[in-house]
C-alpha cells in the first residue's frame, strides 16, 4: 500500500479555486470517514490551509487508480463541478513522500521557509489521530516530516532572518543595541508599516513607545494600540533626549530630521547609538545624517534590500535541505517493511504530474 | 623533537587557520567555524606542549626572555578564545584573532629573540618576583591584543551597519554594543594588569638596584603603554568619545604595542645585556 498525495496548492491554482476546496476544520473527520468507507482510503490525513488543500492517504489501490478516484471525491464532496486538470497535482511514493517533508519544512510555502505551516500540518494529523483516520503508517511519515522539520530548521538557515520591512528593522535594532528591552522608541508619523515596525519591536522586548504625528487624535490612537505615549508633532524633538529608535513615515514634503537638527539631540543623549528607519516617501530624514558618529539610517529600500538578501540565502538553502530530506526518505524507507511496488510506471516513483 | 619544534607546528597550524579564516570572511561569518576552532585547538595543543617543555627543562615559568614572553602571550590570548569558542556563537572570534597569532608567532620564531640567558644577571635576583612580573605583562598585553580584536570586530561590523551590507544582519556577530563594551572591559583588565606588573617590577627595581625607578627604555615604555591606555579610557569614560574614535584606540593601542615591545627590548640594558 502506497501513500499518495493530491491537492491543489498556491503554485497550481488560483485562490478563487483553492477556496472552493477547503475543508472547514468540523468536517474533516466525516470526510475522512467517507474517504474510508468508500475504499479509497486505509489511512489519511487532510490538509487545509489558506495556500493548499492536500489529501495524504494510504491507498488499497493502485496509485492510477486512486488518484482518479481521490479527484473524484475532492470534487464531489467539495460540490465542484467544473473541469480540473493542471491545478490538481498527484503523487505516489516516494515523492509524495518527500512532498509532505518539504511542506513541513516549509519549503513549499507561500513564503519560504515559514514555520506557521509546520502548526497547521501537526494540527491537520491530530485531527486525524484523534478521529482514529490513521495507523501505523502515516503515524510513522507523519512523526519523521515533523522530525524533519525541526532538523531542517536547526541544522540550515532555511528559516533565518527576516523577509519583513518590520522584521528587518528589529533585525538591525538587534546588531546595534545589546539588548532591546531597555530600548525607547519614537514614531514619527502614524502610517501603516510604522505601526507594523514599532509593533516587531515592541513584540521583541522593546521598553516604550511615544507616537508623534501631525494629527494628535491618530498619535493617540495608535499610542493606545501601542501601550505608548502620544505627544504633538511640535514637540517630538523635545523627546529625543531618551530615544534609541526612531520610525519616521511622515508625509512631509521635505526633511523632517536634518544632520543640522540631529547634531545637539545626539549631544543631549550622549553619543549613544541611535538608529534610525526612514519608511516615508518623499523621505523624511536627510541621508547625510547617516555620516554621523553612532547614527544609523536606514530607508525603506535599504530594508526591502535586507528581506531580499534573506530570501536569497534561504533560497540558497534548499538544495541542501533536499539532500536532507532525500537521506531522511531513505532512511525511512529502509526502516520499515517492504513496500508495495507501484504497478504503473508513470506514477510509479510519483513524478508529479496534473491528473 | 625540541619545544621549538612544537612551537613551529603550532605556528604552522595557525597560519593555516589565517587562511581558512580569509574563507570565513569571505562569506560574512554566517556559518559556524568548527574547522576553525579544531585548527586553533590542535595548534593550542603543540603551543602548550612547546611552553611546558621549556618550563620544565629550565625550572621555571619560561617568560624570562623576548620569545618566551611573546610565546607566553599568543598562548594566553588563545586560551582566552578557545574558552569563549566553547559557545558557538563566538567560535567565530578565531577569524578575527588567528591573523594576529600567526602574525605574532612568527616575529616570535626569530632566532635573536630567543635569548637563553635570560635578562641581564647583573640585575637578575631569583625569586617570584621576577616570574611575577613577567608574566603579569604578558598577560596584560595579552588582554590588549583581545581587546584589539574585540575593537577589530567593531570597527567591521560598525562599517557594515553604517554602509548597508547585508553582512550585518547576516553574519554570527554580536552587536555593536557589546563589543564596544569587551573592547573596554579588556581593556580595564589589561590596564589592571599592567598596574600590578608595573608595581611589582619597580619594587624588583629597588631590590636589584636600590630605587624604585630606572630611565631603562623598556621600564619607561611600559609607563608609555600604560599612559596611553589610561588616556584612551579616560577618552571614553569622561568624554563620551566611546563607539569607533575608541576601537580605533584599541586597535591603535596594540598595533603600537605589537610595533615597539621587540625594539625596546633590544634596547633595554636590563632585559636584553
Amino acid at each position: 500500500m502506497s501513500v499518495v498525495v493530491i491537492g491543489l496548492n498556491h503554485h497550481s491554482s488560483q485562490v478563487e479555486l483553492r477556496e472552493r476546496f477547503a475543508f472547514p476544520e468540523a468536517v474533516i473527520p466525516e470526510a475522512l470517514q467517507q474517504m474510508r468507507d468508500a475504499g479509497l482510503a486505509n489511512e489519511a490525513v487532510i490538509l487545509s490551509t489558506c495556500n493548499r488543500v492536500e489529501l495524504y492517504v494510504v491507498t488499497p489501490q493502485a496509485e492510477m487508480e486512486s488518484f482518479k478516484a481521490l479527484k473524484e471525491f475532492l470534487k464531489t464532496h467539495r460540490q465542484f463541478e467544473g473541469e480540473l486538470n493542471e491545478e490538481v497535482y498527484a503523487l505516489g511514493e516516494p515523492q509524495s513522500l518527500e512532498h509532505l517533508f518539504k511542506v513541513a519544512s516549509g519549503l513549499d510555502s507561500m513564503l519560504l521557509g515559514e514555520t506557521e505551516i509546520l502548526g497547521q500540518l501537526k494540527k491537520a494529523y491530530d485531527i486525524a489521530l484523534q478521529s482514529k483516520q490513521t495507523g501505523g503508517r502515516l503515524n510513522k511519515i507523519f512523526q519523521k516530516a515533523f522530525n524533519v522539520a525541526k532538523y531542517i530548521r536547526t541544522h540550515t538557515n532555511i528559516q533565518r532572518g527576516s523577509v519583513s520591512v518590520g522584521s528587518a528593522a528589529v533585525e538591525l535594532a538587534e546588531k546595534i543595541f545589546e539588548t532591546l528591552s531597555d530600548r525607547n522608541v519614537m514614531v514619527i508619523g502614524a502610517g501603516d508599516t510604522s505601526e507594523k515596525t514599532a509593533r516587531s519591536l515592541m513584540s521583541r522586548g522593546a521598553k516604550s513607545v511615544i507616537v508623534s504625528n501631525r494629527s494628535y487624535d491618530r498619535a493617540e490612537a495608535l499610542a493606545k494600540e501601542l501601550n505608548g505615549r502620544a505627544v504633538h508633532f511640535d514637540d517630538w524633538a523635545s523627546e529625543f533626549a531618551n530615544i534609541d529608535i526612531v520610525i519616521s513615515s511622515t508625509s512631509a514634503p521635505h526633511y523632517v530630521l536634518d544632520r543640522k537638527k540631529l547634531a545637539p539631540l545626539m549631544a543631549l543623549r550622549h553619543n549613544r547609538p541611535l538608529l534610525l528607519i526612514d519608511i516615508a516617501v518623499p523621505r523624511d530624514i536627510e541621508p547625510e545624517v547617516n555620516f554621523m558618529e553612532n547614527v544609523y539610517l536606514y530607508n525603506i529600500d535599504d530594508l526591502q534590500a535586507i528581506a531580499e538578501d534573506y530570501l536569497k540565502q534561504r533560497r540558497e538553502e534548499i538544495a541542501r535541505c533536499e539532500v536532507i530530506i532525500r537521506d531522511k526518505i531513505k532512511e525511512l524507507l529502509n526502516s520499515g517493511p517492504p513496500r508495495q511496488q507501484s504497478q504503473d510506471g508513470r506514477f510509479g516513483f510519483g513524478q508529479e504530474s496534473s491528473t | 623533537m625540541t619545544d621549538r619544534n612544537w612551537f613551529q607546528i603550532a605556528v604552522l597550524l595557525y597560519g593555516i587557520s589565517m587562511i581558512y579564516s580569509v574563507f570565513l570572511w569571505r562569506k560574512g561569518f554566517r556559518e559556524d567555524n568548527r574547522v576553525n576552532y579544531f585548527l586553533l585547538l590542535s595548534a593550542f595543543a603543540g603551543h602548550t606542549i612547546a611552553l611546558m617543555q621549556r618550563g620544565f627543562s629550565f625550572s621555571r615559568c619560561p617568560v624570562t626572555n623576548l620569545y618566551e614572553a611573546t610565546v607566553f602571550i599568543i598562548w594566553t590570548m588563545v586560551a582566552a578564545y578557545l574558552i569563549f569558542g566553547i559557545w558557538s556563537r563566538l567560535r567565530f572570534l578565531g577569524a578575527f584573532l588567528s591573523p594576529v597569532f600567526f602574525c605574532v608567532s612568527v616575529f616570535a620564531l626569530m632566532p635573536a629573540l630567543d635569548n637563553h640567558h635570560g635578562p641581564n644577571p647583573e640585575f637578575f635576583v631569583p625569586g617570584w618576583q621576577n616570574s611575577l612580573h613577567a608574566a603579569m605583562f604578558a598577560l596584560a598585553y595579552a588582554a590588549f591584543g583581545l581587546s584589539a580584536g574585540a575593537g577589530l570586530m567593531y570597527l567591521t561590523q560598525e562599517h557594515d551597519l553604517k554602509f548597508h551590507k547585508a553582512r550585518a544582519i547576516l553574519s554570527l556577530m554580536p552587536p555593536i554594543q557589546r563589543l564596544e563594551v569587551v573592547t573596554w572591559r579588556l581593556m580595564q583588565t589589561g590596564i589592571s594588569l599592567l598596574t600590578g606588573a608595573l608595581l611589582i617590577s619597580m619594587s624588583y627595581l629597588n631590590k636589584t638596584q636600590g630605587s624604585y625607578w630606572s630611565d631603562d627604555p623598556k621600564v619607561l615604555w611600559s609607563f608609555l603603554v600604560w599612559g596611553i591606555y589610561l588616556g584612551l579610557m579616560i577618552m571614553r569614560w569622561r568624554m563620551e568619545q566611546g563607539g569607533r574614535k575608541f576601537a580605533w584606540g584599541a586597535v591603535a593601542g596594540f598595533a603600537f604595542v605589537l610595533l615597539t615591545f621587540w625594539g625596546t627590548n633590544l634596547l633595554s640594558p636590563i632585559h636584553n645585556p
